[in-house]
């Protein structure tokens, strides 16, 4: 067997050059940084598209990346990269604290009967925005009085066709009332199929938060939920998220991270509100 | 009432600029009167190349916070080296927030700014040090040491040497040790030097 031939069965090398070429191309379109300690995690992707997509090296799959008009391949890439662990009322302090707390607050300022909007990013597979429109509907008196519109945004589109389906593992719902999962749910062999009343109320929607124009039509919304995606940004990242959310929320909006986030941290756009159930963050009131 | 969808995708509302504006109307935004006009279009001017010093002209007159915040943060992902000087020439600045928010940027551009910093730490007016000695301690570069050590031993400045002596206190080794004991020698009246260049040599030493 000849050395050539040896080599192009292989498995495509990733040299340490290509990685951080790629690192850097990736962390410029999607906001995502990897450190070296994600190394394998990348190559392992990236080798997977590389076969997938018939390019014969990392050279040739990096032009498609980056050449490709209908961006697919990049997309493809970044379903494959990015982190979709989650399920339902994780964090639950934050949804008691959006009903004891935060809805009140805003549905004393709400001028007219405009509907209160809550968005939720990333969507991941749609524990969470749903979630919150199971909390919203058993335990927040005011649902009977408000119309509320849930959007629920991520930048991977395979998990957002899964947020859409909504079916899910035992693991998903292990937190979930009885009574709850009851309600919402029919059984499907190992699986939870989430009923279509739920499924209605969420709209879901691809967002790269790191590009301008992906967030330029989201407008007044009341609350953003933002939970464990800032974690996997540098500095620079959250900076710029913090930005598209100042712009996207109302005055008096809120914003709502994951516990152990912290928006001080990140930007001084928005003040911190100590609230009996958690640490939220809120524009100003009087800002434009 | 209910859950409803109405206006996520809905055609964008009269206050939402439409999208692809050209490079001169978003200069032109920048100087429009409402700061939300200015944060968007400081956003959207991240795509286009030469706007660094547009960006920061308005930065220096700018008066709202979360508008210069968006310059900001668009300059440093710009990281050319115009949009480094521009940031740099506000140290100059009288206004303290924003000497602060710019020493804050400039510790989060990415690639190699040695040359600003080199410029910064010659400049003939020892804040200007000060606040290049800050930027080092906001980068926290693997070479920082050796630019505090750098500091140490040439700047005339009492202030910049104590503001570097006091980062030195946290990140210096071994090799800061020479440089402070120089350093006690060179300023050999000033009480604050000698108590500053003692606290940082025990702290390197462990003592």
């Amino acid at each position: 067997m000849s050395a050539s031939y040896q080599h192009s069965e292989s498995v495509p090398e990733i040299t340490d050059e290509d990685f951080l070429k790629f690192k850097e191309f990736f962390y410029r379109k999607t906001g995502i940084n990897f450190e070296l300690t994600k190394r394998y995690f990348v190559d392992k992707r990236l080798v997977e598209r590389i076969k997938a997509t018939n390019t014969e090296n990392f050279r040739g799959y990096f032009a498609l990346l980056r050449f490709q008009p209908s961006g697919e391949e990049l997309q493809q890439l970044t379903n494959l990269m990015t982190v979709n662990e989650t399920y339902f009322l994780r964090e639950e302090y934050q949804f008691k604290c959006l009903v004891n707390s935060i809805l009140p607050e805003i549905v004393q300022r709400k001028k007219g009967r405009d509907p209160i909007r809550i968005w939720c990013i990333p969507s991941s597979s749609g524990e969470e925005p749903y979630s919150v429109a199971m909390y919203l509907q058993e335990t927040w008196p005011g649902i009977a009085d408000w119309d509320v519109e849930i959007i629920s945004s991520d930048i991977d589109t395979n998990i957002l066709r899964r947020a859409r389906a909504g079916r899910y593992s035992i693991r998903s719902v292990q937190h979930m009332p009885a009574v709850w999962l009851e309600k919402y749910f029919t059984g499907v062999k190992n699986e939870y199929q989430l009923c279509d009343d739920l499924r209605q109320a969420v709209e879901f929607t691809r967002v790269n938060l790191s590009e301008p124009a992906d967030t330029l039509r989201y407008r007044n919304f009341d609350i953003i939920f933002c939970r464990n995606l800032l974690i996997y940004f540098d500095d620079l990242s959250r900076k710029t998220a913090a930005e598209a959310f100042y712009e996207v929320l109302n005055p008096g909006g809120y914003i709502c991270l994951g516990h152990s986030e912290s928006m001080s941290r990140i930007s001084p756009l928005f003040k911190v509100c100590k609230f009996p159930e958690a640490i939220v963050y809120r524009k100003a009131l009087e800002a434009r | 009432m209910a859950f409803v969808k109405r206006k996520a995708m809905e055609p964008a509302p009269a206050d939402v600029p439409k999208q692809e504006r050209s490079c001169a109307e978003l200069t032109a935004c920048l100087e429009d009167s409402d700061p939300q006009t200015r944060r968007q279009a400081a956003r959207e001017m991240l795509h286009f190349p030469d706007v660094s010093g547009a960006l920061v002209s308005r930065l220096r007159r700018e008066q709202d916070a979360a508008v210069r915040e968006v310059i900001l943060t668009t300059l440093v992902r710009l990281a050319d080296p115009s949009a480094a000087a521009g940031m740099a020439e506000c140290l100059r600045s009288e206004d303290a927030a924003l000497r602060n928010e710019v020493i804050e940027a400039i510790g989060l551009l990415s690639g190699d700014v040695s040359a600003t910093l080199r410029t910064l730490l010659a400049d003939s007016d020892p804040d200007v040090r000060i606040f290049a000695v800050n930027i080092l301690d906001s980068r926290r570069q693997p070479d920082v040491e050796s630019w505090l050590i750098e500091v140490i031993e040439k700047d005339v400045h009492l202030n910049v040497c104590a503001t570097a002596v006091d980062l030195l206190c946290e990140v210096g080794t071994e090799a800061a040790l020479e440089p402070l004991l120089r350093l006690k020698v060179r300023f050999v009246s000033e009480v604050f030097i000698q108590f500053a260049a003692n606290r940082a040599i025990k702290r390197i030493r462990g003592v």
